[in-house]
């Protein structure tokens, strides 16, 4: 495996060498004067002056532009200097007298640099007229109009490479876009044939280094017409106005630095000229022009240039952004039907993975898992739940942000090599502290075509002790294959997550509010309850009391009068308002036995079981029944509830006797979570298809005049049962006895109530 | 002597809304014992009033003992019972709650407000002479009560 690490295994060309920006060489094409303002004394010159304007250099530094050039020309300057107007200025055609009357000509070129210092170069006018506008013009156009007619990003570039090497006859002209590593690719060529191709290749960061992307940057445009030729001094080096060194990062003249030198030599490049893209104050990418021999190109055409590809790359901008435009219509468009869903459902997270699209289209992943309190709902493919909790606590240590992507896992949590094929890209946003939405994409293996090794980009030759810098000779294809690395994440699809990633709070947040209606109503609705079973006890109860009284007022009075039909209806009329005030106590304790009122506690189950006896002895002492009970267990439960528990239990066990006298045995054991009860009888049992039936409150198997009973205390039994959030049922078969079996949970409500979570988040996670 | 007449004439104050239940009580006082009078109010406001011998019941004559309905139109059982309790010149006065209500909260309440004792309305017709004879032998023959 080849693993280039870039950030390391290269030089630090910052450091090693002096700023370029205060490099003083300049190219020996052009003059350089550094001006005092406002009389414009030359108070630098470049070495090259005494050969090129034929004039002493001691003789120049004495001097006033008005010396050089004629004073004509030089009113017309004064007054756009004054004004800075320096587009309007450059480049100004000046002539200078070299030697008597012999007059050359150049191109004058004014700025002011950082420091406020004013800088006139001069680069010979290789036309003396301006290049005509109306042939700009076309060649402008013509390039426009094929520009119209291509579709695609690349075709676009093609275009401008070629265009650009017809204008200026460059043997190669590159366009190269920088990545988010300022690594470079050619993205588009045009070159004479006998040339190697570059198309395709990538060069790394370190050819093209910070500093150097800096001064690209601010100099839009730069000519190094003869990379072989000497550069010349500036003198004095310091300059005496400001007594510093002059900064000349947007000098045109600036020679380039010797390890950019040698680098072009070794690419064998003779002159060169770059245009810098610039997207949103970035450096996007460059024009390379490249020409074996030394090669000038005059100062508008270089403007031409400039201007063509600053009109064409507008359009590659915006190329670029509709193209990402559209796909961001399509994500946001995506993220709308994913909020709906999410809102629609009864819990959003259905509503991420349970249409399509779903989850995954959000930032077009391979995988994704949600996590909502330690429990994991998957789609796609993913890592093991195991595998994602180490994951998550990782993120829970190290990461603090809104949202964390990387398209190398691995290479910072090496635990993720293991799955590497599935999550080597990772896309994670927190929801809350424990709560995570999480993305996977899978290993790529990329090969990537560097232009020479990229390990060997430069090398550092010790030079008499002096750190030197040599860049790299050889610009051969070489392959590089990536591994643990995933496709990029886009930024579209990062600010898709952070939107959905609002959308789930906000739902998240809501829903809590909702529960908390919920919960208001149901407090009241119970609260209703309350009131509804205390009507129920009273006054349902008084006409009850009154027909029952009344009657039995009437017996009494005419006791002699009636006869046995009278007090056998007046019998039934009695009988018949003692049932119904029976049904109603009954119906009343079912109606009390609710959560709300439960009282846990640790409750002695043989205490409870002793009350519920104390109850029943007068039945128990009435049919001799026999009652045995293994030592029970003290459980969390509601006293009072389990002791009607046993009493309802024990009670049906001695009702439903058969002929023998009653034998009843109480047993409890301990299961995995659970305490099981048991109460076994000796009675007439029960058919097994009605074992199910006869937890339902009023259902009865028996008439009235065979068993008394309202048919309502299994159905509390199961209710009790409920809210305890265990079970009962029966096992039985008719004349066998019966065995009631009831269950307690070990860790009484909280712990229930843990567990209904986890279920219902179960639940919510069933399609996994 | 007025205050031996008194002794042995008992006022009896009913507080109740049921003509039925009404009619039940003077039923079953029909057989009483002991000599009484019996004073029947249908509300709470009434109950009051009498009390304090307000309005129509300007020359009422002090219950010896009153039974309490818990239910009752305009100012209820509670209310009544509350107001007797607090009121330093009516406390002594033995209130016998009858009512139907088995509420366990009724019962805890009024005995919290101090009532006298506290009983459920029977549907069982025997009980329930059992239960007003009881009352009335218990709090106008067996107890010692002050003197007013």
């Amino acid at each position: 495996m080849t693993q280039v690490d870039l950030s390391t295994s290269y030089p630090d060309l910052a450091r090693l060498e002096e700023p370029i920006h205060l490099y003083h060489q300049i190219q020996p094409h052009g003059v350089v004067f550094v001006l005092d303002e406002p009389d414009l004394n030359i108070v630098q010159v470049s070495t090259n002056a005494q050969q090129i304007l034929g004039l002493q250099i001691d003789k120049i530094l004495d001097a006033n532009l008005e010396d050089i050039f004629d004073s004509f020309q030089l009113e017309r300057i004064k007054a756009g200097i004054q004004d800075d107007n320096f587009d309007f200025l450059n480049p100004s055609k000046v002539w200078a007298r070299v030697k008597g009357d012999e007059y050359v000509v150049f191109d004058g070129i004014f700025h002011r640099n950082s420091q406020g210092v004013l800088i006139l170069e001069l680069e010979p006018a290789i036309s003396y007229e301006n290049i005509p506008f109306l042939s700009f013009y076309h060649l402008a156009k013509t390039s426009i109009n094929k520009l119209e007619e291509t579709s695609t990003l690349n075709d676009f570039c093609q275009v401008i490479v070629q265009e650009i090497r017809k204008m200026t006859d460059f043997d190669r002209v590159m366009l190269y876009r920088f990545d988010e590593d300022n690594h470079g690719d050619v993205i588009a060529e045009d070159k004479l044939d006998e040339l190697e191709s570059y198309l395709g290749l990538r060069f790394p960061e370190t050819d093209i280094p910070k500093p150097a992307r800096q001064l690209l940057s601010s100099n839009w445009i730069r000519l190094i017409p003869d990379a072989k030729a000497s550069s010349v001094q500036l003198i004095p080096a310091i300059n005496p106005i400001i007594e510093q060194p002059i900064d000349f990062t947007h000098s045109i003249l600036r020679s380039a630095s010797p390890c950019h030198l040698e680098y072009l030599h070794n690419m064998n490049v003779g002159s060169s000229l770059t245009i810098s893209l610039i997207k949103n104050q970035k450096l996007w990418g460059i024009i390379a022009c490249h020409h074996q021999t030394p090669k000038y190109v005059s100062y508008e055409l270089r403007k031409a240039c400039e201007f063509l590809g600053r009109v064409v790359f507008s359009e590659i901008s915006s190329r670029e952004e509709t193209e990402d435009y559209d796909y961001r219509m399509r994500l946001s468009y995506i993220q709308s039907l994913l909020i709906d869903y999410m809102s629609q459902d009864d819990n959003f997270i259905n509503g991420l993975v349970r249409h399509n699209p779903n989850l995954l289209s959000v930032t077009s992943s391979q995988g994704a898992a949600i996590c909502i309190g330690g429990n994991y709902t998957l789609v796609g493919r993913t890592p093991e739940e195991e595998d994602l909790n180490y994951l998550i606590q990782w993120l829970q240590n190290n990461i603090d942000d809104e949202i964390f992507y990387t398209d190398s896992l691995a290479q910072i949590y090496p635990d993720a090599i293991k799955y590497k094929d599935i999550a080597s890209g990772l896309l994670a946003i927190p929801i809350s502290k424990r709560n995570y939405v999480l993305w996977f994409r899978p290993e790529v293996i990329q090969t990537v075509n560097w232009g020479g090794d990229p390990n060997k980009a430069f090398l550092t030759t010790n030079n008499n002790g002096n750190l030197r810098l040599c860049p790299r000779k050889s610009f051969e294809l070489w392959k590089e294959t990536v591994r643990l690395t995933s496709l990029p994440w886009k930024q579209v699809e990062v600010n898709a997550a952070l939107e959905l990633r609002k959308a789930i709070v906000n739902i998240v947040l809501r829903q809590a509010d909702e529960l908390a209606q919920l919960a208001q109503d149901l407090e009241r609705s119970n609260a209703e309850l309350k009131k509804f079973a205390y009507v129920a006890s009273h006054d349902l109860q008084e006409p009850l009391n009154q027909v029952a009284n009344y009657v039995q007022l009437l017996e009494m009075r005419y006791q002699g009068e009636l006869d046995e039909d009278a007090k056998e209806f007046i019998n039934f009329a009695v009988e018949g308002v003692s049932l119904m005030q029976t049904l109603i106590d009954d119906v009343l304790a079912y109606s009390k036995v609710d959560m709300q009122g439960v009282e846990y506690q640790l409750t002695n189950a043989e205490t409870a079981l002793l009350r519920a006896l104390a109850n029943l002895r007068g039945r128990v002492a009435e049919t001799g029944a026999k009652i045995t009970h293994d030592p029970l267990p003290t459980i969390l439960a509601d006293s009072t509830q389990l002791m009607q528990l046993f009493q309802n239990l024990i009670g049906n066990a001695i009702k439903f006797r058969s002929e023998q006298p009653p034998e009843i045995s109480i047993s409890a054991q301990r299961l995995e979570d659970v305490w099981l009860f048991a109460i076994r009888d000796n009675g007439i049992g029960i058919d097994p298809q009605f074992s199910e039936r006869i937890f339902v409150i009023f259902q009865r198997l028996h008439t009235r005049d065979e068993y008394p009973g309202t048919g309502m205390g299994l159905a509390i039994c199961k209710k009790i049962l409920e809210c305890h959030r265990g079970r009962v049922w029966v096992e039985s078969e008719l004349g066998q006895g019966a065995t009631f079996y009831f269950t307690i949970p070990i860790g009484g409500r909280e712990r229930d109530r843990r567990r209904g979570r986890q279920a219902q988040n179960y639940l919510v996670g069933g399609g996994q | 002597m007025i205050a031996e007449e008194v002794a042995k004439h008992k006022i009896i104050l009913l507080v109740e809304d049921s003509k039925a239940d009404i009619r039940l009580v003077q039923e079953v006082l029909k057989s009483s014992s002991v000599s009484h009078e019996l004073i029947i109010v249908r509300n709470g406001m009434d109950a009051m009033a009498y009390l304090h011998q307000e309005g129509e019941f300007s020359n009422a004559l002090r219950p010896n003992l009153i039974l309490l309905d818990l239910n009752l139109p305009r100012k209820d059982g509670r209310e009544v019972l509350a107001e007797i309790k607090s009121d330093p010149e009516l406390k002594r006065i033995p209130v016998v709650v009858l009512t139907t209500s088995r509420n366990e909260e009724d019962i805890y309440y009024s005995y919290e407000l101090h009532v006298n004792c506290y009983i459920t309305k029977s549907r069982n017709l025997n009980e329930l002479f059992k239960i007003v004879k009881g009352i009335e032998e218990f709090w106008l023959s067996t107890v010692t009560l002050p003197f007013e």
